[in-house]
């Protein structure tokens, strides 16, 4: 260990060295303080709160991502072309001793970074609402909204099978299916009408209502209240854009005289297509974590509203502090580093530089948009089905999928991360995307020559 | 364990990026080098010596064939925490100074913080850089960035050492401690290669010797039987001898029908340039560069708990003893350096007393004027035509009596 810790504390100091390291720091010290207190967001505290985390988080996460992936090649591709590793290897140290210093130092390093500019962001977040003299209203509001992390509950998916099955032998019978769909197949064709029938379940008519039912609301012990998360879509938008709603939130599975727990029919108005929240008192949910909200559409509205099953209801509720949140969202950065100082360092096994850092980009670039490629490659997946499921695939789904465990994804709208998540996503990551990619950089760097013949 | 080193059909041939076979580096090597020899590999530039060494250090696989090295692999950490090794050039971390440069080899060893400690401080001394510890190496002029290079290889007291080229840059004094270093650790029972092609400095200090060129062995022997004259003698003698004496001797030899030759030896011109940068020592002129105490690390000597080991250059200097860096069988000291100086102070009159003639038969060689030749050509950079050893005593001394 202590040859391991000896490699790991030159390398800091290596990296150190590098400029490029020295010009990120510099400009996170200048950054992140200007972007506190220069970033307006909606004008909201709420707003400039979201727009400094979400910004100051994902500037930090990218600039240490980048420096991870120079450095962890740097570190040995330098080694290797400047022929220092020629005194370094010839001593008592086995070469998986050298990567795993490297490694070390590389993480190390990033570590620390990590923690001060995420304790700098923390900092300024938690003091901006002092410093920029917020009304007592906009401060409650930050603390339900912002400060806090809330977790989330979908309402429970209803079954449309029947119903699909019965509009796919309707339309057949009527001859419509090919003048609807087309060339579609029939798993195509049942898919779009599953989807269909899930958004007509989640509608409602004028003068109708739509009920939602949710399950396992556990809110923290001494949570002031729930919040119930809404978007509106309609099939035609009004002329001022709004909608009028009556909102009906409690335990609906007993008569009214007999629930002990609180019931709330509001009546509301709110604009279409933005996520709205209503904050209920957290005693509307039942002793067992049951919670019904029922929707109704006044006739006044004059056009079918309509919740998109993706994000157009959900339930949330206090589950953690801002604080424990904040700590594992930055801790998701953690885990990006050690993967691609991993991936640096494989790449540094058996490329040159350039070459390495080129090689990395690429796996970082595509592992932020790892969705969108893996939507495409589904697509593609029709015309080479074998190939896609056997080699492709495979390969895509061993990407990082950083865009899955972004910081801002969290810190914006409150959401927990619960240690849950957050270990299976060490799991994947770590223990085992990266221990494979470490393990064939040992066996690379393990066999390779490392001096140059020179005849 | 009889050989320290042992190569056997060690092949290496470079390949193309295609794995196209397209030079042969080295060819069916096989040496065996012994526990305790001081053993030189020479060859001319690109005959295989470094690639050799890269492969008995396993930098470099080999296309065919294996080395053993103390007896096991010398990528096995037990091995190699017995191995020192200097590379052709100084591959330092630019950024570390030297303490901590000889500090973090040192931590690759695991030596306890004291031993690591006081093994830096001694090496520092020993090389002359202990002024300027604190300078990060990158500041460094060859010559220095050698002897902390040198110093590392040094710092687990290794048994077998293993130095590329490690003259190369270093001034007169450092060559010098060099070679008196790698006779010291001999003396200690260490096995050291050295890979030159500086000639001279191979052998002053060599045992055997091998001579690579075109992959292969070419020569291959102890320095002594290679380098013999069998067909001359050599006659040493003080020069408080007297004309008579000599011209008796020379007719002896001619009675015989035999050519004969009468001058006076020639000091080594390393030992003159280390005299003169003594003595300025002695007078505390300033330097920025390195300092040479010359002393060899406590830890490297025979016997650790005694003083260190006798100092090389500046003792030397200072009482005036004459040069013996070399093995007897090769070399002997011919003359003292105060006889020389009193010959090059004082004036050409004969001095009277009684001549204490020594007479011995050595083996002549032509070598160390190849040594002069290189120090001389470091030192005002340039070549220079090649002078006998007549026309140069001539020149100091300008005395014609012995031509």
């Amino acid at each position: 260990m202590s040859r391991i810790w000896a490699v790991a504390v030159n390398t800091i100091r290596q990296i150190l060295r590098l400029k490029i390291a020295t010009a990120f720091v510099v400009m996170l010290f200048v950054l992140l303080p200007v972007m506190g207190f220069g970033m307006t967001g909606d004008g909201t505290l709420k707003g400039r709160l979201q727009s400094f985390v979400s910004y100051g988080l994902s500037l930090t996460s990218l600039l240490l991502c980048l420096l991870t992936i120079i450095a962890s090649i740097y570190t040995l591709t330098s080694d290797i072309k400047n022929k220092q590793i020629y005194t370094v290897i010839t001593k008592p140290i086995k070469r998986y001793q050298l990567i795993a210093g490297k490694l070390f130092g590389v993480v190390l390093l990033g570590s620390v970074m990590l923690l001060i500019f995420s304790s700098l962001i923390y900092a300024i977040a938690v003091s901006m609402p002092r410093f920029l003299n917020s009304s007592e209203q906009e401060i409650a509001q930050t603390k339900d909204e912002f400060y806090t992390a809330r977790a989330s509950v979908s309402p429970m998916q209803q079954d449309v099978t029947k119903d699909v099955e019965l509009e796919y032998d309707k339309l057949a019978k009527s001859g419509m299916l090919e003048e609807v769909f087309k060339k579609d197949s029939k798993q195509q064709i049942m898919e779009q009408l599953r989807k269909q029938k899930k958004l007509e379940k989640s509608s409602a008519s004028v003068g109708s209502q739509v009920l939602w039912e949710f399950h396992n609301i556990k809110p923290a012990a001494g949570s002031e209240g729930i919040f119930i998360k809404f978007k509106y879509d309609v099939s035609v938008t009004p002329a001022d854009n709004q909608i009028f709603g009556g909102w009906l939130i409690g335990d609906n599975r007993k008569p009214v005289k007999e629930i002990d727990t609180g019931v709330y029919d509001l009546s509301r108005k709110d604009s279409v297509g933005i996520a709205h929240e209503i904050k209920v008192p957290a005693n509307a949910v039942a002793k067992d974590g049951y919670l019904a909200v029922a929707f109704f559409n006044v006739p006044l509205n004059n056009t079918v509203v309509m919740f998109s099953p993706i994000d157009g209801m959900e339930i949330l509720y206090k589950a953690d502090s801002f604080f424990a949140n904040f700590v594992r969202v930055a801790l998701l950065i953690e885990v990006k580093i050690i993967f691609l100082a991993v991936t640096g360092l494989l790449a540094a096994s058996f490329l040159s530089m350039p070459v390495a850092i080129l090689l990395c980009l690429v796996v970082f670039f595509t592992g932020s948009i790892s969705m969108f490629i893996i939507d495409s490659f589904d697509y593609l997946n029709e015309g080479v089905a074998g190939f896609y499921k056997y080699v492709l695939k495979p390969l895509i789904q061993f990407m990082p999928q950083f865009d899955k465990i972004e910081p801002a994804a969290f810190i914006v709208p409150a959401k927990i991360l619960s240690w849950g998540v957050f270990f299976k996503v060490v799991s994947i990551m770590i223990f085992i995307k990266s221990l494979v990619l470490l393990f064939i950089a040992l066996l690379v760097f393990g066999s390779r020559e490392l001096a140059r013949i020179i005849v | 364990m009889k050989y320290a080193v042992e190569t056997i059909s060690l092949t290496k041939v470079f390949s193309d990026w295609w794995g196209r076979r397209k030079v042969n580096a080295v060819d069916n090597l096989n040496l065996k080098i012994k526990t305790n020899e001081v053993f030189g590999l020479l060859g001319p530039n690109g005959s295989g010596k470094t690639t050799t060494i890269k492969m008995i250090l396993g930098l470099l696989n080999p296309t065919k064939g294996h080395s053993i090295v103390l007896g096991g692999k010398s990528t096995d950490p037990k091995i190699n925490t017995r191995i020192g090794f200097l590379p052709e050039e100084s591959y330092l971390y630019q950024y570390l100074n030297a303490r901590e440069t000889l500090n973090f080899y040192a931590k690759l060893f695991k030596l306890p913080a004291k031993t690591r400690k006081d093994r830096i401080e001694s090496l520092l001394d020993m090389v002359g850089l202990k002024a300027v510890a604190n300078r990060p190496v990158g500041m460094f002029s060859k010559g220095m960035a050698r002897r902390i290079g040198l110093a590392q290889a040094l710092i687990n007291d290794p048994d077998l050492l293993i130095l590329d080229e490690p003259t190369t840059g270093l001034d007169p004094i450092g060559t010098r401690q060099i070679k008196d270093l790698i006779i010291q650790l001999a003396k200690r029972g260490k096995t050291i290669i050295l890979c030159s092609h500086l000639l001279a400095d191979v052998e002053d200090v060599c045992d055997r010797i091998s001579i690579l060129y075109g992959c292969k062995i070419q020569a291959m022997g102890k320095v002594g039987e290679l380098l013999k004259h069998t067909d001359k003698k050599q006659i040493i003698t003080s020069n408080l001898i007297s004309e008579e004496a000599l011209a008796k001797i020379r007719g002896i030899i001619e009675a015989e029908g035999q050519a004969c030759e009468i001058s006076s030896p020639m000091d080594k011109l390393e030992s003159f340039f280390i005299r003169t940068v003594a003595d300025a020592q002695k007078h505390l002129k300033f330097t920025s560069g390195a300092v040479s105490t010359t002393e060899i690390g406590s830890f490297l000597t025979a016997d650790a708990g005694k003083e260190v080991l006798e100092k090389l250059v500046s003792e030397t200097a200072a009482e005036d003893k004459p040069v013996e860096t070399s093995k007897a069988e090769s070399i002997k000291p011919v003359e003292t350096d105060q006889a020389l100086l009193s010959d090059l102070t004082q004036t050409s009159e004969p001095i009277k007393s009684k001549a204490v003639v020594k007479t011995e038969t050595v083996e002549p060689t032509n070598v160390p004027d190849a040594v002069e030749e290189d120090i001389l050509d470091e030192l005002v950079g340039k070549k220079r035509p090649v002078e006998t050893e007549i026309t140069k005593k001539a020149d100091v001394s300008g005395d014609g009596a012995n031509e």
